[in-house]
């Protein structure tokens, strides 16, 4: 079984010949940078090098051997193909080209000879050529290079070495020395200073993008605390903390200690219905609770609402070790085992997939999610996640009921923005988790990637109404696997300041800056790497692939705009006194409780009368499955449904229903590889072919019309605009053109901002409907700047 | 149309007709019909056998187990349920309408099994269960894997009796092929026949067909007119091809066994035949000649191309008859389901449950082997003569499969239609024992979804590879259901030679023409044009003009095979090795541990030439309009959930699925097409509009994964609890409650 992390590796110094060897070529990469045609990045040099090697390309990229040069630097292992173009010198640097791996996602190196196969270790002697070179990638990728009969053999047997001695998953310091390579140049730091970010996307660091989302939301009657500025109340949580207008500060202070580490309810999102959503730690039930805490806790579990449900999700849901497992045994069942070339035979597949149970956690957490989704849909309600740490499955279920319920969530931005928001700040343990320095394997799990998993079943079952794509989300799963950013480096935000000492004093709030990226100070430890945040794609990966990141086609359904926050979806019928309190349910296992522990200070304090010992059956008059009921309701399509409302997206949960992440999982299985035709490989070619020609017909529609208006000599001018607002208004494929709605969303509007250059058109296009409305006070420029280019270039 | 038919219709007698019913009984339902003015609109040629009311009809699709009133009835040709609801008649679920049955009825042919329920207890009905006795309730599954609920608690006790009794009897007993409904409908519908619009399917029922076809793929056989009046044999169709030194003597020497029809010439000259097998009998001198026989056949094919020849003995690898049926017998069951609970309790244990089936191990199977005889006409060049005893079951489907992946020709829609024509109607599958409409005893063992193998196989291949097929996931199922709806020639008969008696048989009682009986290929008689639409994929690659036919860009190694052709014949499994791979069947493997012994040491070199071939033609680019070889591997396999999930409505993706992206392709092509349009006109006119567009922009949120079969539709029902379970818990006054222990409401 190929179990990642419990693989040892022999530690193993550089040996000095292959610094001196670094030297020199880092000496030699000064004067002619491309010598071999590889784009070193800055302070990158190349350690060994390979002519003639063939690589294996994989079904996605179009199958077949690609002949060309394999290089090991000791960031990465390159490919740089034969007949690719003279790279440009003044590009920026990409830190990953397409054909390439970084040293720290491989996990196995295997040398294929001609009669045998060994796995190669730092220490490990060849005793033969090898033939083919095959690399076990964390990420589930595989890649093969095969060394021709001309490669010279002291090439191959010397690559394969330098690769094995320079990989090192499990020395801590080789991560460092890794990130040191990438981006510990000063070249690299420059540059990766100078980003200038990308501002419409929202990191959640400031005070700014809170409100933002507040506003967004519709959440009047909640506001941005800064008590946590500097990590003083509890260490894991963000800066910034949402909570009830009503209570101040001063009361606030007194309520963290009534939770496990600090982490009080804090308020994540709130449901066009006008439900909110909570998460926050378990309470601590052993510290006395005096009254006037009382009324605080209580209006901060209530919020502006009467009722408050808890939805406890310790218990339910897989624990760390389940899904750790679960993704061992599914990364077993997908890459077969090399050295023991055993495979699970085809007709036991499917039941061996069941084993791993990987399917039954992602259907556990959807399920939840989906629940959650209903429950919050009821209106005016406070649902809690609650979980012992809050720090893990609070994360996964909380960003799924956003997916389902939020169609900006479903956009590439509003996607980050909610994984900054419900991961990233909130301190999920990202570095323990992905144990990346391989010193926390009890603490392992792949947490993240199962949230991924999940938010592709449901781009499985509804890609229409997904702005990204499966490509997307593959694209993070990746880079999830490369210590390089400082999303997932650390644990929690505190931890993420600390490294380049930029502490909460010496911090301006600048509106929606680059934080991570913003220059050190000339005092700091110039070996520190600067990293940046994944977000940055145009770091990674080559327009090409970006491209592929949004959908063609996308909003089915019109967005809905209830979400803005402009409307006011929420009357509020009575606004609570502060002396009347609200029930308390928990829900579990489908059905409601009210169990008298959930809130402990209602148990000792008696406090206001209201305290009632209130757990009782509830009147059922059905027996129910009820929220499976409550969610085939949802389901149901919007015509049957009196108003229309925004509808969920919800998850079909049954066997059938759910599938395996292909793309993913089964790249790298090199029996699937072989056994599937390139070209049959699911890809958006129709899509893509047939957008590209309704847009060249409406081109040329639109310059005959250009054409047919001058050759009238009427009004050329208002010819023009007449077309855009036509050729905008059909770009509505998909999507009933709401003209109601006054105000498209800033972040969506925005999106062609994000698109790279080339698909800007086509993402105008097909992308968003909010773009081409014909309002556009509120979009800012791009949208108005592509309108008007397309308007100039039907005038000329 | 139908009110008017339905009272000639309900008259009692045409001669040919044998009626179960005395006139009485017939009369009084139809007193009792016009009465209550309720009936369905009958076909021609449709009579009503009884009927009952009210009866209530459960529907499982609802949130609470809600029911409609209404009328059972059982016909000649379905069992039908009209609704006292008025009927709803939104666009989208006119849209695919069957002409022939609505989504209340089932045809008498489709039903596949009744279960009454007595008291809570679900039983097993037979045919022959004519006790007094009747359930309260019948729960019909039928074969296209609807299942209906109908409650007989409502209606008057001798009603119930009577409508119970008659579906069983209709449905269940043995009857004679001359009851099956076509044959009235068949008489009724003779004169408005005229209209077969799209002849584009080759039936193969004359000598030009065959040549035309022979032509087509430039095969070098021998056209055998012989048995134009089936005197040389019963079992062998009209017109067949053998390898041209068969001589006419041969011919008549088995009774039809024993002799190579060709099936297909690959491009190299090479070219699949196809066997009903002679008995291999012991020691005796019928089996000396059987050999002597086989020996001279064997040379006969070998001499078409290169002298060489491989055989294979399909009932060796594949899976049995029996063994088809009852692993699908196994895996409907998973479809079937009466309630929502069951489905969840299933739902654990999916993956496992739908692998122990085997009925996807099963359709790989057939996939391997069509792979390995493909393999062996692409790259040995070699004949290939697939055997079996009857030569219709398992070498339809593995000569048809291989036709497919060889031939684009085949993969469009009339292709298709003629592939199966050529092989399965003309070439002798016994379509009515394999169904066993006729319900007879003795048929029951014989009963296998062979056919529905062969579309699930196909079905594969169109997942995998959807621009190289002309028609539609939608096409298949509708083909796969129309296999049970009694109407159609085409899957009526045993074989060409049986049609042609049946039909000379109906003619006798003086009429003027020959019961002309539909073929399944005339869609217009189920589905009106824009259902049809359906039927064709968006994304099939059409081949354009300056596509060169597929060609053979790397010449394959011209190695002839020497070897003496009495040598290279035998039927020896080390003959063969290499091309015998798939030995997994763990059940055979006891059966023939003798024989297997000796390839127990070569399974591996097999499957590796077998992958080879795969990945030598892996490399090749893909060619649309070339050859295709399917994918085995176990992810790769997938369920077909259209035809399996699409009445299971928890099953449905509401606004999703794959049909979501092909709604928005056939959208955009229509686009494509407007604007082209708009284009066009715009060269002569100046203004234009885009409204075209804007009434197409449809939400396909409307649409479920189920599409076209079960639509969304509007329920008049609110969404229950937990809301209100909430809401209840939350309005009542908490006081008035006694205190209890905490505890878990509702279920699971």
């Amino acid at each position: 079984m190929l179990m990642g992390s419990k693989t040892t590796f022999k530690v193993r110094q550089i040996v000095p010949d292959m610094k001196e060897k670094m030297l020199n070529y880092s000496m030699l990469h000064r004067k002619c940078r491309d010598k071999f045609g590889l784009r070193c990045l800055p302070g990158e040099c190349v350690l060994q090098r390979a002519v003639l090697v063939r690589k294996k390309l994989s079904a996605v990229e179009g199958g077949g051997w690609l002949a060309g040069t394999l290089f090991c630097t000791h960031f990465r292992v390159a490919f740089v193909p034969q007949d690719s173009e003279k790279p440009d010198d003044n590009a920026d640097p990409v830190l990953l080209g397409d054909h390439d791996v970084a040293l720290a996602s491989i996990e196995k190196v295997v040398a294929v000879g001609p009669s045998r196969t060994k796995l190669v270790t730092a220490n490990s002697s060849l005793k033969f050529t090898p033939e083919e070179l095959v690399l076990y990638c964390r990420d589930l990728r595989v890649l093969c290079f095969l060394f021709d009969r001309l490669t010279p053999e002291t090439q191959a047997v010397e690559i394969t070495y330098a690769i094995a001695k320079t990989y090192q998953p499990l020395k801590p310091g080789s991560i460092l020395s890794f990130q040191n390579a990438a981006l510990g140049s000063v070249e690299m730091r420059q540059f990766l200073s100078n980003r200038t970010p990308d501002s419409q996307m929202k990191l959640f660091d400031c005070e700014a993008d809170w409100d933002g989302e507040l506003e967004r939301t519709g959440a009047t009657d909640w506001r941005v605390s800064t008590i946590n500025d500097r990590f003083e109340m509890a260490t894991s949580l963000p800066r910034f903390n949402v909570v009830p207008q009503k209570v101040l500060d001063t009361e606030l202070k007194k309520t963290f200690a009534h939770f496990n580490e600090g982490r009080i309810p804090r308020w994540c999102w709130r449901h066009p219905c006008g439900s909110d959503l909570l998460r926050t730690a378990s309470f601590q039930n052993n510290i006395y609770h005096e009254k006037d805490d009382i009324r605080n806790l209580e209006a901060i579990v209530f919020g502006s609402h009467q009722q408050c449900v808890v939805v406890e999700l310790g218990e339910e849901m897989a624990t760390l070790v389940d899904v750790q497992l679960a993704h061992t045994r599914l990364r077993a069942l997908c890459l077969g085992d090399i050295s023991a070339s055993a495979y699970v035979p085809d007709d036991r597949w499917l039941s061996t997939l069941e084993n791993t149970r990987w399917l039954d956690h992602i259907r556990c957490c959807l399920k939840k999610a989906a629940e959650v989704a209903c429950l919050l849909r009821a209106g005016q309600l406070t649902v809690i996640l609650q979980e012992p740490e809050d720090r893990d499955m609070n994360c996964v279920v909380s960003s799924l009921v956003q997916v389902m319920s939020d169609p900006y969530c479903r956009t590439v931005l509003g996607f980050q923005g909610l994984i900054q928001k419900e991961w990233v700040m909130v301190g999920h343990h990202f570095l323990s988790r992905a144990n990346y320095y391989r010193d926390s394997d009890k603490e392992e799990a792949p947490l993240f990637l199962l949230f991924l998993d999940c938010v592709w079943q449901l781009w499985a079952q509804c890609p229409t109404r997904f702005q990204f794509t499966g490509d997307y989300l593959l694209a993070l799963h990746d880079s999830a696997h490369l210590p390089l950013f400082s999303t997932f480096l650390f644990n929690c935000q505190r931890d993420r300041s600390r490294p380049s000492q930029r502490l909460p004093q010496s911090y301006t709030p600048v509106n929606g800056c680059w934080r991570e990226a913003t220059p050190p100070d000339s005092t700091q430890d110039p070996l520190d790497p600067l990293f940046p945040a994944v977000w940055d794609w145009a770091l990674q990966y080559s327009p090409q692939r970006r491209a592929q990141f949004s959908q063609p086609l996308t909003n089915s359904g019109p967005v809905h705009s209830v979400l803005n926050g402009n409307l006011n979806t929420t009357p509020h019928y009575h606004k609570p006194n502060d002396s009347t309190l609200g029930s308390v349910f928990l829900l579990s296992r489908g059905s409601f409780t009210s169990p008298s522990h959930l809130l402990p200070w209602r148990i000792g304090g008696g406090s206001g009368g209201s305290y009632r010992k209130s757990h009782r059956r509830a009147p059922s008059s059905e027996s129910l499955s009820g929220l499976e009921r409550l969610q085939k309701a949802c389901l149901l399509p919007e015509s049957c449904r009196g108003h229309s409302e925004p509808q969920e997206l919800l998850p079909q949960l049954l066997g059938p229903c759910v599938g395996i992440w292909r793309e993913c999982y089964l790249r790298g299985a090199l029996q699937a590889q072989a056994y599937s035709h390139p070209a049959s490989v699911p890809s958006h070619h129709p899509l893509d072919r047939l957008a590209q020609e309704v847009q060249q017909l409406r081109d040329r529609l639109a310059a005959a019309a250009v054409a047919g208006s001058r050759a009238k000599k009427q009004e050329p001018h208002r010819a023009n605009v007449n077309l855009n607002q036509n050729a905008n208004g059909g770009t509505f494929l998909f999507s009933a053109p709401r003209v109601s709605v006054a105000r498209a969303p800033p972040p969506t509007s925005a999106l062609p901002a994000l698109a790279p250059r080339d698909a800007g058109k086509r993402t105008f296009l097909f992308g968003q409907s909010q773009d081409g409305r014909p309002d556009l006070r509120y979009a800012p420029m791009p949208s108005s700047r592509l309108s008007k280019k397309k308007g100039s270039s039907l005038a000329s | 149309m139908l009110s008017t038919l339905s009272g000639s219709g309900a008259k009692p007698a045409k001669p040919s007709f044998v009626s179960y019913v005395t006139p009485e009984e017939i009369n009084q339902t139809e007193r009792e019909c016009s009465r209550k003015e309720k009936h369905p609109d009958l076909l021609p040629g449709e009579v009503i056998f009884c009927s009952a009311g009210p009866i209530l009809k459960s529907t499982k699709d609802d949130l609470f187990q809600r029911g409609v009133y209404g009328t059972l009835l059982c016909t000649n040709f379905r069992v039908s349920f009209v609704s006292d609801e008025a009927p709803s008649d939104e666009e989208a679920t006119q849209l695919f309408k069957n002409k022939l049955y609505g989504e209340n009825d089932i045809p008498l042919t489709c039903v596949d099994h009744i279960y009454g329920g007595f008291d809570d207890k679900k039983k097993l009905i037979v045919s022959g269960f004519v006790k007094n006795k009747y359930p309260s309730k019948i729960i019909v599954c039928c074969r296209d894997l609807r299942l209906f609920h109908f409650s007989l608690a409502y209606a008057k006790e001798e009603d119930a009796k009577k409508i119970f009794q008659g579906i069983v009897y209709h449905c269940l007993e043995p009857k004679s092929l001359k009851c099956v409904f076509a044959y009235s409908y068949g008489e009724k519908t003779l004169l408005n026949k005229e209209n077969q619009t799209k002849p584009k399917t080759v039936m193969f029922a004359t000598l030009e067909d065959w040549a035309q076809e022979m032509k087509r793929t430039k095969g070098n056989c021998k056209l055998v007119p012989n048995n134009a009046d089936f005197s040389v044999s019963a079992k062998l169709p009209q017109y067949f091809i053998v390898p041209t030194h068969v001589t006419e003597e041969d011919l008549t020497k088995f009774d039809g066994k024993g002799i190579p029809i060709w099936c297909w010439s690959h491009h190299s000259g090479c070219a699949l035949f196809k066997m009903a097998s002679l008995p291999l009998m012991q020691e005796d001198a019928s089996s000396q000649l059987y050999k002597s026989h086989v020996e001279g056949m064997l040379n006969a094919v070998a001499q078409t191309h290169l002298y060489s020849v491989k055989t294979e003995e399909l009932s060796d690898s594949l899976p049995t008859v029996q063994d088809i049926q009852q692993s699908y017998s196994k895996f409907k069951q998973f479809f079937l389901l009466d309630n929502t609970n069951d489905f969840w309790m299933t739902d654990v244990k999916w993956f496992s449950s739908l692998e122990g089936s085997g009925w996807l191990d099963i359709i790989r199977q057939c996939l391997a082997k069509a792979v390995e005889v493909v393999e062996c006409l692409e790259k040995e060049n070699t004949n290939v003569l697939i055997m079996e005893e009857e030569g219709s079951d398992l070498c339809c489907v593995i000569s048809s499969l291989v036709q497919l992946m060889f031939d684009p020709y085949y993969r469009t829609l009339g292709g298709f239609q003629s592939l199966i024509q050529k092989e399965w109607v003309v070439g002798g599958h016994r379509f009515l024992d394999r169904c066993n409409h006729l319900r007879q005893k003795d048929k029951e063992q014989s009963q296998a979804p062979v056919f529905l193998l062969f579309l699930e196989c196909v079905w594969q291949l169109q997942q995998q590879y959807p621009p190289a097929f002309q028609f539609s996931e939608t096409y298949l199922t509708v083909l796969s259901d129309s296999v049970d709806v009694s109407v159609f020639s085409t899957f009526l008969f045993n074989s060409p030679h049986h049609m042609a008696t049946i039909s000379k048989a109906a003619l006798e009682p003086g009429q003027r023409s020959p019961v002309s009986w539909p073929t399944v290929w005339d869609w217009s008689v189920q589905f009106d044009s824009r259902a049809q639409d359906l039927f064709i994929n968006p994304l099939y690659a059409e081949r354009s003009r300056q596509d060169k036919p597929p060609r053979k860009t790397h010449r394959p190694k011209h190695q002839r095979h020497q070897s003496l052709p009495s040598s290279a014949f035998k039927f020896s499994p080390s003959a063969k090795k290499g091309f015998l791979k798939d030995e997994t069947d763990s059940l055979k493997k006891m059966l023939r541990v003798k024989r297997l012994s000796r390839w127990m040491n070569s399974p591996d070199s097999a499957q590796a030439s077998t992958r080879e071939f795969f990945v030598a033609w892996q490399r090749r680019p893909l060619d649309y309009h070339g050859l295709l070889l399917p994918c085995l591997e176990g992810p790769t396999l997938r369920l077909w959930s259209q035809r399996y999930l699409r009445w299971i409505p928890e099953a449905q993706i509401f606004g999703g699925g794959s049909i979501t992206i092909m709604k928005k392709l056939a959208d955009l092509l229509a686009e494509v097409q407007d604007l082209r349009g708009n284009l066009d006109r715009r060269a002569c006119r100046a203004d234009f509009n885009h409204q075209g567009v804007v009434a197409r922009a449809k939400s396909s949120i409307q649409l479920s994964s189920a599409f076209p079969f079960t639509m969304p539709r509007g329920r008049s029902f609110k969404p229950a609890i937990p809301t209100r379970q909430l809401r209840s818990l939350i309005m009542d006054d908490l006081a008035d409650q006694d205190d209890e222990e905490p505890e878990n409401l509702g279920v699971v």
